[in-house]
């Protein structure tokens, strides 16, 4: 598959709600596309491009957005494509993929641990690296490493 | 009732903590969790020069430093559009495959330590330490190297040292037939370890596992075969796989891997041999530091003038696929870097393939993943 040809496929399904279909380094190419169209678009990589693995999911604090990107593989093309959306900076919320990849569980948890994106429908958002009730997304460029921090550790029961 | 492997168990080979719900002695359900070794690579690496991450590199993976370099060389070459020189990447190729070994034989020393046979494991942590020589020799350190850099590696090959490395790898493949002799005819090891901790392949790609494991299962991916990165496109080895799924499969790939490992060595060796010049890009921005020259005050204070860039790789690292991305945005530190560890989501899915199973067969289980929690947590 050729990165024109996917755009074209893309284009016809989803419209205008696919932003673009960039190069990139190494990969298929990089989808930019509107959140809205999320699980869909996930549907149609997973069952009709054959995009099977999951391979990353991760998210990066931009100025004035919240980007989060996906890392698929397809075993029958023998490429890697990239998924990115942008997601507004005060409530970055995006449909969870675990319906379509089980292995999103432990990507979407680190993400929100992270970079506080919350995934919509993920059935166990909790804190992956940072004990539960931590106040702060590391990863968020607001976030300083020499500042001090107070640290509140809730434990769990159950 | 949940009950608590960890932080401090025997079985966890590292700091994370495995809960099982249990009834009886079956497991019912397992929640992992991971973090307790979490230093925030990823954050400290947005405040360092890219050299500077390698160091952090070899702390991602304290047995398999020298993989999480080149994941991360590969990746920060392509953001900031630097070619290194082949003889280079043959080392780097060299290196990964020698610590491809090394930790394999750490995880063998490791796993079979927990089925309870005592001589396999100072077997394999001897025969690790020839590998630890070997990489002293050409890098100056044991266990964490700094070696590889943006543009090439740090230094080349000292004297004499082709002839020590044929002469290492030989001796491992007569080790290698030892342990298959004490593994495999064990009634110990085979009745513990045949036919448990089962994941077909496609529950393993739907779950994310990737490495030893899912080709254990059958599957024939391997990324220095679907995706040649590095030279690996121009050498000749075959892919490990075993059809069992369980843990004897587990054990037979990794075998399997050394022995092709060696036979990579072999190849890059003679490639080595053959072929002499530079190790490092001549044509390097100056803030990036040349490979002896210290990287003093006035470098860091230098207006950058370099182009933009993103950086992607993915490495099969001995414990499975990893991946790096780097946001370059032009300045001398990267924007954004992100790994993808393989053995969290090996862990993680965890909740696929132990559940049905007793607790007695949680160590060899999770002894067959082969644990590593520096990257894990990162």
């Amino acid at each position: 598959m050729k990165r024109d040809e996917l755009a074209a496929s893309l284009t016809a399904r989803f419209g205008d709600r696919i932003l673009g279909v960039d190069a990139f380094p190494g990969l298929l190419g990089r989808v930019r596309f509107d959140s809205t169209i999320a699980l869909e678009l996930f549907r149609a990589f997973r069952d009709d491009l054959k995009f099977v693995h999951l391979t990353m999911v991760g998210a990066t604090d931009w100025v004035d957005h919240r980007e989060v990107f996906y890392v698929l593989w397809s075993d029958a093309d023998l490429v890697y494509v990239l998924l990115s959306t942008n997601l507004p900076p005060d409530a970055p919320t995006i449909a969870s993929a675990v319906p379509i990849w089980p292995s999103a569980n432990a990507h979407e948890r680190e993400a929100w641990d992270l970079v506080g994106v919350r995934f919509e429908g993920h059935p166990d958002l909790r804190r992956i690296f940072m004990p539960e009730g931590y106040a702060y997304h590391p990863l968020l460029r607001s976030f300083k490493i020499h500042e001090p921090e107070d640290l509140e550790v809730k434990v769990r029961s159950d | 009732m949940w009950v608590n492997m960890g932080p401090q168990h025997p079985m966890t080979h590292g700091l994370w903590n495995l809960r099982v719900r249990i009834e009886g002695e079956i497991i019912k359900d397992v929640d992992p969790e991971m973090g307790f070794l979490h230093r925030g690579i990823e954050k400290i690496s947005e405040d360092r020069h890219y050299n500077e991450i390698i160091t952090l590199m070899d702390r991602t993976c304290y047995v398999a430093g020298l993989s999480w370099e080149h994941l991360f060389i590969i990746a920060a070459e392509e953001a900031l559009h630097i070619v290194p020189p082949e003889r280079a990447e043959y080392i780097r190729v060299l290196s990964a495959e020698l610590q491809r070994i090394g930790s394999h034989l750490m995880w063998y020393a490791a796993f079979v330590q927990d089925l309870g046979l005592t001589t396999p494991f100072l077997y394999g942590m001897r025969d690790r330490d020839l590998i630890l020589d070997l990489f002293q020799t050409y890098t100056g350190g044991r266990l964490t190297y700094e070696y590889m850099r943006v543009g090439g590696v740090r230094n080349d090959l000292p004297l004499g040292f082709t002839a020590r490395c044929r002469q290492v790898v030989d001796w491992l493949m007569d080790r290698f037939v030892e342990y298959d002799r004490l593994c495999l005819s064990s009634t110990i090891f085979r009745e513990r370890c045949d036919g448990l901790g089962l994941l077909s392949a496609e529950d393993a790609i739907a779950y994310g596992v990737t490495g030893p494991m899912l080709r254990s299962a059958g599957s024939r991916r391997d990324l220095r075969k679907d995706r040649p990165y590095s030279v690996y496109g121009q050498l000749q080895f075959d892919v490990a796989t075993a059809n069992t799924a369980d843990v004897t499969g587990r054990y037979l790939v990794r075998m399997e891997e050394m022995r092709q490992a060696v036979k990579i060595i072999r190849q890059c060796l003679d490639w080595l041999d053959d072929n002499p010049g530079p190790v490092m890009a001549s044509q390097l921005p100056r803030w990036l530091g040349a490979p002896y020259a210290p990287v003093g005050n006035e470098a860091y204070l230098l207006k950058r003038n370099y182009p933009t860039g993103l950086g992607f790789s993915m490495v099969e690292e001995p414990h499975g696929e990893a991946g790096a991305y780097i946001v370059n945005d032009g300045g001398e530190h990267p924007y954004r870097v992100k790994f993808r560890s393989p053995v969290l989501i090996n862990i993680w899915a965890a909740k696929r393939y132990l559940p049905g199973y007793r607790v007695a067969d949680i160590p060899p289980i999770m002894g067959s993943v082969d644990v590593c929690v520096g990257e894990c947590d990162r």
